[in-house]
């Protein structure tokens, strides 16, 4: 039994929501089976007024053992440093959060807030927030890029905006059951975020043959004009379908790049910046000399059905 | 002569809340709501491309990202007179209608009926049967409540392609249009949830249950063993066992901009709220359903942490420039909306009121508001809205076949100003957006929850939950159980706007 205090900083609770959302396995079946305790959820735990600071008190004497901490939300050190923007009976929670990490044996970053500051933390950042160990793509943040948690592990990434609902359960059954959790070059499981999110979009004929839709609404590929970010994006959104139904892209709704440090980008999110003709942002790891000339015969070979958009994403 | 400061903080909202009471004895004589951080994401918005506002507002809140995203996609389309096909309205309005059903299914079930388990009432005859259920994470009613209420967000999934926070909505129609395939698959959802609402909140038929129209038919349906034993049946008998039906008043007018817009009117030059469930301010004391004047709402910052201005401003030239000092009698970083001078309450009992329920009126003229009234009204909206879905779903299958989406004309969104309202959740939301050059130069959001959480004006009136709390009596100084119960009644979402936490703080930055 691994026990778990979840805590939302500069939150819009969407985390929390996915966490709901998650049926395989769900928070539900994770408690009723022993695996994990729940300390305390701001949203879902009992407890009446001023438990969470006695809860807080006991974890900080070790009266009260912390398997698992996870942080939603981004964390705000505003104003002038002070991080009275957002506190808890006096206290910063910048503050509740640095004393339960040292005490830990995991911290799960769960959404690219508490990861790396997210929207919140875009220009012009009005309440001087961070993640716990990266501000925006800048190592660091709130703890610093040399932490570690007792388990010796950094926070545990689970970038997102929000967090797949998989990704979260997942991600706590792997940590409370021991089971072995290998770490990407932002501290994302790999298993997770492990493949683009372009990886298994309904829309790959059209991005293979370069039919590239200039408006949304329709079929076509969303990556040279409307701003998605799916083939430079690491995420499972389209290898595990969301809420077991479908992704932002097969909708038709570009990939805004939500697990990656510097979302949301700047300038106008429905549109690609391009050089010439091509985007400026190339799939992951790809030479833009040779992009360039698979495009030019990817178009020449595209059959007359994909041109004409007869296929259903 | 209040003697006690009493300083409580609520779980099981979404967001943290602290709230401060004078108390004379156990009687709340004055509240404050405090609301202490600035999130400054009207900001955010600033200089971006005007469409970001579907990208970036959908995040202000979790729970109800489709509610603003439907909102701010509404506002750039009045701005630039779009039309929006049926198909898309549609879409629209049946993703939102799922988004409610959700948010009423969990605030019931995983904030509110928690706090029938609170120790004060360990000896009620019924708590064993209330913890058998609403135990938190695993009583059998809450565990099929999360169960069905994530079944029904599948729903969003198929049109956006994820719950929550996508962004298929934009100005002109929504990213992809309905097939067979979805109409089949949508409604074998919703059949099944109306099969588990059935079952579970009301022992009865929808049909039956939303045909009770009088205050007498509904106390003789509680009669019923099977009514009795469905989740409005133990909330009833509970809260009037324990007098919380007689607790949590407040403002006594309540507004709704309208919900969910009908196909048939709803195009430009989008004058009144065209909707299936009518608009309104409903007055509690007379009964009249004034109309809805999205002009005479504005906001007062007399004791807010703003910069200060005389009375209150329509959000258009809404200003909001952060200017902390506690020394004074300002306390919050929430501003204060007023309709006209009046204080509002907002969320379903007022979807309701202002929409022709005739229960819920009648239950409102005999027993007036309070937080059981609030709790039904909840529940009894969400058997509305699933009727809704299954009406909107037939509707959608003849209109399938139509375009979903127009292009707005170029240039269409690069200046001007609009606003959009829909009813949340919780609630009326409004968005005002004002775009230069293509650029966003104003975003102003007022959330339901603004409304219900709002500090005194500039004439030094309470807000509505500040108003519905004083006069409780607290039986136990320790567990103040009786705010918790009028508070969580108005399900609240303190994500949106402010964080409410700390206390009387009296941190004096850069002094």
């Amino acid at each position: 039994m691994s026990t778990l205090v979840w805590m939302q900083t500069g939150a819009c609770s969407g985390d929390t929501m996915s966490l709901l959302t998650a049926d395989g396995p769900s928070l539900e079946n994770l408690t009723g089976s022993g695996d994990i305790e729940v300390l305390w959820h701001p949203s879902l735990t009992d407890g009446t007024t001023g438990y969470f600071g006695r809860l807080v008190e006991n974890i900080e004497n070790g009266s009260q053992q912390l398997d698992i901490l996870c942080v939603e939300g981004s964390l705000i050190t505003g104003p002038y440093g002070t991080g009275m923007f957002d506190s808890y009976r006096h206290r910063p929670k910048i503050d509740i959060v640095r004393s339960l990490a040292e005490r830990a044996r995991y911290v799960i970053a769960v959404g690219t807030c508490s990861a790396f500051g997210g929207i919140p933390a875009a220009p012009p950042n009005p309440t001087d927030c961070t993640g716990l160990q990266y501000d925006r793509e800048t190592a660091g943040g709130l703890l610093g890029d040399e932490w570690r948690s007792s388990s010796g592990l950094p926070v545990i990434n689970l970038a997102g905006c929000p967090t797949h609902p998989l990704t979260i359960t997942r991600t706590l059954a792997i940590v409370a059951r021991g089971l072995p959790l290998d770490l990407d070059f932002l501290n994302r499981p790999k298993a997770f975020y492990g493949s683009m999110v372009h990886q298994g979009c309904t829309r790959n004929e059209y991005h293979e043959y370069d039919i590239e839709d200039n408006q949304l609404g329709g079929r076509g590929c969303m990556y040279f004009n409307l701003g998605c970010q799916g083939p430079n994006t690491l995420a499972n959104c389209n290898s595990e379908l969301w809420n077991n139904r479908s992704s932002k892209t097969r909708a038709g709704v570009p990939c805004f790049g939500c697990t990656s440090p510097n979302f949301p980008k700047d300038g106008d999110l429905f549109k690609t910046e391009k050089l010439g003709a091509i985007p400026v942002s190339l799939p992951l790891g790809v030479s833009r000399s040779h992009y360039m000339a698979y495009k030019n015969l990817a178009k020449a070979a595209a059959p007359q059905r994909v041109k004409d958009r007869e296929m259903e994403p | 002569m209040a003697n006690v400061t009493l300083d409580i903080d609520l779980n099981r909202v979404e967001g943290d809340l602290e709230f401060q009471v004078e108390l004379d004895g156990n009687k709340v004589v004055d509240a404050r709501c405090i609301g202490t951080m600035f999130r400054g994401f009207e900001q955010l918005l600033i200089d971006r491309a005007p469409t970001d506002s579907l990208v970036i507002t959908p995040r202000i809140c979790g729970i109800c990202g489709t509610a603003h995203l439907y909102t701010a996609t509404l506002a750039l389309e009045r701005m630039a007179q779009l039309p929006v096909p049926a198909h898309a309205t549609l879409i629209r309005n049946l993703c939102l209608m799922a988004e409610n059903v959700q948010s009423d299914l969990r605030q019931h079930f995983l904030f509110f009926a928690p706090d029938l388990l609170n120790a004060r009432y360990a000896s009620h005859p019924m708590f064993d049967e209330l913890t058998l259920a609403y135990r938190p994470l695993q009583g059998e009613e809450v565990r099929s409540a999360m169960q069905a209420s994530r079944k029904l967000l599948e729903i969003v999934a198929i049109f956006g392609g994820q719950w929550p926070h996508s962004s298929y909505m934009t100005p002109g129609g929504v990213t992809r249009g309905a097939n067979s395939r979805d109409i089949v698959d949508c409604q074998d959802i919703v059949d099944n949830t109306i099969r588990w609402y059935e079952q579970v909140v009301i022992g009865d038929t929808l049909d039956n249950w939303l045909s009770l129209a009088d205050a007498a038919s509904f106390d003789a349906w509680l009669d019923d063993a099977k009514h009795a034993k469905s989740a409005i049946g133990k909330l009833t008998q509970f809260c009037r066992d324990q007098s919380i039906h007689l607790s949590g008043g407040g403002a006594n007018y309540f507004m709704s901009a309208g919900a969910h817009y009908d196909i048939r009117t709803w195009q430009p030059p989008y004058g009144p709220q065209y909707t299936l469930l009518p608009a309104g301010v409903y007055n509690g004391n007379s009964g009249i359903n004034e109309a809805f004047d999205p002009a005479l709402i504005n906001e007062h910052v007399r004791h807010s942490w703003y910069r200060p201005y005389d009375g209150g401003l329509h959000p258009y030239q809404g200003e909001t420039v952060p200017d902390y000092d506690t020394n004074g009698d300002r306390y919050t970083w929430a501003k204060a909306p007023r309709y006209g001078n009046k204080v509002i309450e907002t969320g379903p009992l007022a979807e309701l009121l202002a929409g022709e329920d005739a229960l819920t009126r009648a239950l409102l003229a005999r027993d007036g508001a309070n937080t059981l009234l609030r709790q039904l009204a909840r529940l009894r909206r969400a058997g509305v809205l699933l009727s809704l879905m299954k009406k909107t779903l037939q509707d959608l299958a003849v209109e399938m076949s139509s375009p979903h989406y127009q292009a707005p004309p170029a240039g269409s969104l690069d200046n001007g100003e609009g606003f959009g309202f829909v009813q949340a959740a919780r609630g009326t939301l409004g968005h005002w957006v004002q775009v230069q050059d293509g650029k966003i130069s104003r975003y102003q959001v007022i959330t339901p929850t603004a409304w219900n959480a709002s500090p005194k004006d500039t004439q030094g009136v309470h807000g509505h939950w500040e108003e519905s709390v004083i006069g409780l009596e607290l039986a136990d100084l320790n567990n103040p159980i009786e705010i918790g119960h009028v508070i969580r009644s108005h399900d609240p979402c303190l994500v949106c706007t402010v964080h409410f936490a700390g206390r009387s703080q009296r941190l004096r930055i850069g002094a």
